[in-house]
């Protein structure tokens, strides 16, 4: 795989996060939009996040329907999928299910550098109490033998978000309760006024 | 589970009370007959209530339910002293209740001490083997402690005697699909539309189970649940519309080369693209064109 640099941009972080939080007793995901740099190709350059489910993780229509519309709007700007957000239910559960690992396979097909990232809560939890500027996510790859490996602080390939202080900016939508304004896809598909770009959500 | 119109109304309730509208007992009781999980909003508009003496009093009896609602409610925001506070009074109101011995039993958890939660419950049942909450609260600590075979187990132990809780039914199927088990997934949701027909939730639910279960079988019969949901719901649920559209498509690409035996009419497909066109345009007209696009690559695919 070599040593790919995945930026992440605050935007897309921070919505990812806070769809998180929403949803705070379930397992939420979400799809990664983006490309690889045109300037770097060991650089991928993650745009945007849409927030996908908070139910039913682990059944296929919905999640069909989504990627389908996804990919075509994302495609007029240049961008594809390029990566997928997982949040376990549980808050010291830091395994990457199956479910996970399936809907990354599926997006490996399209976009061999997939990123799958899962939610650190503990990482989360104690941001306000430190300088931490990594997002709290774990990142991981696929390997050459198709199994999705967790990428350490030592490993190639890296997660950063493109501005520094995103996690300042996290956390003060998390005590403003920001989160509460995130539409998924799932809310989409149960009332379709409301918009899963989420236009108005950092204005 | 909540249909939209008592969402709505309990959302409307939410925000008069958030912006000091009054009602937080009637938004109180609105959240216990919904079973809805609202957990910062009960805490903080039942303590109002409750550290009143003049409201605390105006309720009468209606105080110790409450209290207990409120201690639930604080617990599942780890506002644990508050928690223990509640259930003090209900320890010294209602001494050697089995109802607060529960609670404690709930505190127990919430603390994660899942050993002597699972002994607390363990001896209430001795004297109480057929209370539902004990036996549900012991799949809970399963659960929480990320041990799926054993919730499992229990779930459908207890499912054998009480075989009626359909909240019980659902949470089993729920857990089935996380861990991608669509077929016993889908016996749940076979129980439940035995037991409780009209109910669109299920036939869906039951529909996306099939269709992820895959094959032409299966996608056939998904078509007919998402019919179902689409008649029990008036044509309103969009993504039983959907369905329908995945289904047609993944139908025709299976059956592709095929003696078409089944003729399977294009219509049904037709009209659940026109009613979602229709709904887009009114109601979400950005995303017509992206709609009109997908539901085309659905035909073409």
């Amino acid at each position: 795989m070599g040593e790919l640099k995945y930026e992440l941009s605050q935007n897309a972080y921070i919505k990812l996060v806070l769809h998180a939080r929403k949803h705070k007793t379930a397992a939420v995901n979400g799809v990664l939009l983006g490309r690889v740099s045109p300037q770097n190709d060991a650089v991928v350059e993650i745009a945007d996040s849409v927030p996908l489910f908070h139910s039913h993780l682990g059944l296929l229509p919905n999640l069909e329907i989504s990627l389908i519309m996804i990919e075509e709007h994302y495609s007029a700007q240049g961008l594809g999928i390029v990566g997928y957000f997982h949040a376990n239910e549980r808050f010291d559960d830091l395994e990457l299910d199956s479910i996970a690992k399936n809907i990354g396979n599926h997006i490996c097909r399209y976009f061999p550098q997939c990123a799958v990232l899962l939610l650190d809560n503990k990482k989360l939890e104690a941001l306000p109490k430190g300088k931490d500027r990594s997002p709290v996510m774990q990142l991981y790859i696929r390997d050459a033998s198709k199994n999705w490996k967790l990428v350490g602080s030592d490993g190639g390939c890296q997660l950063l978000t493109k501005e520094p202080a995103a996690n300042v900016v996290l956390m003060d939508y998390i005590s403003s309760e920001k989160w509460q304004d995130v539409v998924d896809f799932d809310d989409h598909l149960d009332d379709i006024s409301k918009d899963w770009l989420n236009p108005d959500l950092f204005k | 589970m909540v249909t939209k119109t008592e969402e709505t109304q309990l959302n409307r309730l939410e925000n008069q009370v958030d912006n000091g509208g009054g009602g937080a007992w009637e938004y109180l009781c609105l959240v216990k007959k919904l079973k809805v999980r609202r957990p910062d909003k009960v805490l903080r508009h039942g303590l109002s209530i409750l550290n009143d003496p003049k409201k605390r009093s105006a309720l009468g009896p209606d105080v110790w339910t409450l209290y207990e609602q409120v201690s639930i409610a604080a617990m599942d925001c780890q506002c644990l002293d508050v928690a223990k506070d509640c259930i003090k009074v209900l320890q010294k109101q209602f001494p050697e209740s089995k109802r607060v011995g529960r609670l404690e039993g709930i505190l127990l958890e919430a603390k994660g001490l899942w050993a002597e939660a699972e002994k607390a419950y363990s001896s209430l049942l001795e004297d109480n083997p057929l209370d539902p909450v004990l036996h549900k609260r012991r799949v809970a600590i399963a659960k929480a402690q990320g041990n799926f075979p054993t919730a499992i187990e229990w779930l459908n132990k207890y499912l054998e005697t009480f075989m009626a809780d359909h909240d019980a039914w659902r949470e089993l199927a729920e857990i089935y699909v996380s861990l991608q088990m669509y077929k016993q997934a889908a016996f749940c949701y076979e129980e439940l539309i035995l037991s409780q027909p009209t109910v669109p939730l299920y036939h869906l639910a039951y529909a996306d189970v099939l269709y992820t279960l895959g094959g032409v079988d299966n996608i056939l019969l998904a078509k007919k649940y998402y019919a179902s949901t689409i008649d029990l719901t008036g044509g309103k649920n969009t993504k039983a519309l959907f369905g329908i559209c995945l289904c047609s498509s993944a139908i025709a690409q299976l059956t592709k080369g095929r003696n078409k035996e089944d003729k399977e009419s294009p219509e049904l497909q037709s009209l659940a693209a026109a009613a979602l066109e229709k709904d887009y345009k009114q109601r979400a007209p950005a995303k017509l064109l992206l709609l009109t696009s997908a539901l085309k690559s659905l035909k073409t695919s």
